[in-house]
């Protein structure tokens, strides 16, 4: 391989659409747990500098302030990147969505998104409460309509079935966000039920939870972290999300990217098979069986019980007022 | 199981005013009168109804063992049985894991000198483990309940999707059941589980001769990752007793959350084609209540149900309200460590 001075993460097409993103994409969500706001600048100038075009982020993680961190970190670089943020209805009206987005540009010091994205898409109900007059769909039809973002789509982690039921609304999505990795491909699969549909509508396809969330399974050993990420990034997909709260794990991720090679078949299905026994209950995706990895925001709104115990609840119950349409934001 | 998370959802609903009131209020305010002690006197026996097909017959509703153990004290646990059997209650359920065996223990005590008078029912506890584990379990079972035979034993909580194959797995609990069967220490034979019809229907796909089969039915499973359409029919047309649970969601949730009343919730569950349905009762307020419905039992009609689904479905969509279906809360202790899941501390939801 050429040795080029600055190394390169490869692009990939969009789905559809006229634009590429990189293979590795950066999770916004962990940039939270950076130690303070110049650590977080600091790894995203990084991520851009190795490579890293595809930058993801969400409305309601840590209360605002991946966004605001990530805004910061993006100055002067917003071109350079393909800018992702999501809003959090939850089966909520399309004015809320339109005032989340007003919020997140905002904090994300830009005017415009690249990818807007209808967050955690759960439960059973999310598809009609989504379609409905006055629901989300409106205001992705609208944002778009109005140049404030280029492509629209939704994400979730709990059932295949939910995301297929999206599909079937008929709004036409240019993106769909899911969790990929070897586990998923034995257990609930998203991969084997989901995957084939996007490719086949050439909706761009974003892989996330490529290490199951946290990272259970190369901490107990059953894969590494090249294996995962390797197999996720190989799968027929836009890009791969995958959350970075340090220099050590982007340094890590920009290395295994940089260095990309897909697995074959072979590999792929050796990994599988090497997985398949830990994945038939599910303990490393509990993202799919658990409400443990949805927000505050979305329990809320569909009246499910608060775990008082999860950081971002106890953010939220710290927060001095709620008045819940939408959080007010809280200062940093 | 106490439950922390619902006073401060409550409490945090209220500062948030999030979503505001249920368009189901009225079942609130119906359940709240039914408090009121100007009851008449209770008369007449909970009816019978066939128990599958296996000859006999079992009261329409049926003690709840897990709640036996969360009763105040051992007499109080007493009481409750006793007047339970005075009223025509003959099914009583518990399980190995029930409060570390409080619950078949009191069940056991209070059962002295009726026995025969009952049907008794437990389950074992293997979680994926062996024959040798189940057998020991069923030893340990008896004891507790003072018996030498169950007329029902049941593998419990079948909630992880790898159960079904653990089970039928070679020396798996499966083995256990004919063996115990066999042996003449129990009479029937069955599974339960509460999280997803497809688990159920890949349990019975191995066509193993269960006698009974016990699920979740309740108004908002009509309508949500529902047993009553998929796995209730297929239970019928084998001729295997179906026993309900959860009929109020588990913990009362949809009393609580205002979409139907006891009464309504208890009655919809008890008019399904089920042997029995099952009750938890851990204070005699609960039992006057249930008997109260289950005394008087008039079945719902087909429309009377289908209103209630109709009624139900909204609120039933997310599976707020059936937890135990779209949550671990529900999922016992013993089942998370054979799973390697984490403890209810860690993963609560």
């Amino acid at each position: 391989m050429p040795q080029s001075p600055r190394p390169t993460i490869p692009l990939r097409q969009f789905g559809r659409a006229d634009a590429q993103v990189s293979v590795l994409g950066f999770g916004g969500h962990h940039l939270g747990e950076a130690p303070d706001e110049k650590t977080a600048v600091e790894i995203v100038h990084q991520a851009v500098d190795g490579g890293i075009t595809f930058f993801d982020n969400c409305w309601e993680y840590r209360r605002g302030k991946t966004e605001i961190w990530m805004g910061a970190g993006l100055k002067g670089l917003r071109d350079k990147v393909f800018l992702m943020t999501k809003a959090c209805p939850h089966g909520r009206d399309a004015d809320l969505a339109l005032s989340m987005l007003e919020e997140s540009l905002r904090r994300l010091q830009t005017d415009h998104l690249d990818l807007w994205q209808v967050h955690g898409m759960a439960f059973d109900n999310d598809p009609e409460l989504f379609i409905r007059p006055k629901g989300a769909a409106e205001a992705l039809e609208k944002a778009k309509k109005e140049g404030k973002v280029r492509f629209v789509g939704f994400t979730g982690h709990h059932h295949a079935k939910v995301h297929l039921a999206m599909l079937q609304t008929g709004f036409p999505f240019d993106a769909v966000q899911m969790p990929l990795n070897a586990f998923d491909a034995n257990f609930k699969s998203f991969e084997r039920q989901v995957l084939p549909e996007l490719n086949k509508r050439g909706i761009a396809a974003l892989g996330m939870k490529p290490l199951n969330g946290h990272g259970e399974a190369i901490k107990n050993g059953v894969v590494t972290a090249e294996e995962a990420l390797r197999y996720a990034m190989s799968l027929p997909v836009a890009t791969t999300i995958t959350g970075i709260d340090s220099l050590e794990v982007l340094h890590q991720n920009l290395q295994i990217a940089q260095n990309f090679r897909p697995f074959s078949e072979l590999e792929m299905q050796e990994l599988r098979d090497r997985c398949q026994q830990d994945a038939a209950d599910g303990r490393y995706e509990l993202y799919k069986l658990s409400l443990k990895f949805d927000n505050p925001e979305a329990r809320l709104a569909h009246d499910f019980p608060l775990d008082t115990q999860q950081s971002e609840v106890k953010d939220m119950l710290g927060a001095q007022q709620n008045t819940g349409h939408p959080f007010p934001e809280k200062q940093f | 199981m106490t439950d922390a998370f619902e006073w401060d959802r409550r409490k945090f609903i209220k500062t948030a005013a999030i979503l505001g009131a249920s368009p189901l209020v009225s079942g609130g305010t119906m359940a709240q009168q039914q408090s009121n002690s100007s009851e008449p006197e209770l008369s007449g026996r909970v009816p019978r109804k066939p128990f599958g097909r296996t000859g006999i017959e079992v009261s329409a509703m049926a003690l709840g063992g897990y709640h036996l153990g969360s009763a105040e004290t051992d007499l109080a646990a007493n009481e409750i049985v006793a007047k339970a059997i005075d009223y025509g209650i003959n099914f009583f359920d518990n399980a190995w894991e029930y409060h570390d065996g409080l619950s078949e223990e009191r069940l056991g005590k209070a059962l002295k000198g009726k026995r025969n008078q009952v049907i008794v029912m437990t389950k074992v506890c293997t979680h994926g483990r062996e024959k040798k584990t189940a057998m020991r379990m069923l030893e340990e079972s008896l004891r507790r309940l003072q018996t030498d035979h169950l007329d029902v034993w049941q593998i419990h909580e079948v909630v992880y999707e790898n159960d079904p194959d653990l089970i039928f797995a070679q020396n798996g609990a499966a083995e256990a059941l004919l063996a115990a069967k066999q042996q003449g220490k129990v009479r029937f034979i069955g599974f339960t589980g509460h999280k997803d019809p497809e688990i159920h229907l890949r349990m019975l796909s191995h066509d193993f001769p269960f006698d009974t089969i016990q699920m979740p039915l309740n108004c908002c499973d009509a309508t949500f990752r529902s047993f009553e359409t998929q796995v209730l029919p297929e239970a019928n047309r084998r001729g295997m007793a179906a026993l309900g649970m959860k009929s109020l969601g588990g913990s009362g949730e949809l009393v609580k959350f205002g979409a139907v009343t006891a009464e309504q919730g208890l009655r919809y569950a008890m008019s399904l084609p089920v042997a029995t349905t099952i009750s938890g009762i851990d204070n005699m307020q609960v039992l006057d209540q249930n008997l109260r419905v289950a005394v008087n039992f008039r079945p719902l009609d087909a429309f009377e149900m289908q209103s209630l689904r109709d009624h139900c479905r909204p609120t039933a969509a997310d599976g707020h309200l059936e937890l135990f279906k779209m949550t671990t809360k529900y999922d016992g202790k013993i089942g998370r460590e054979q799973h390697h899941f984490p403890t209810a501390e860690q993963l609560p939801l």
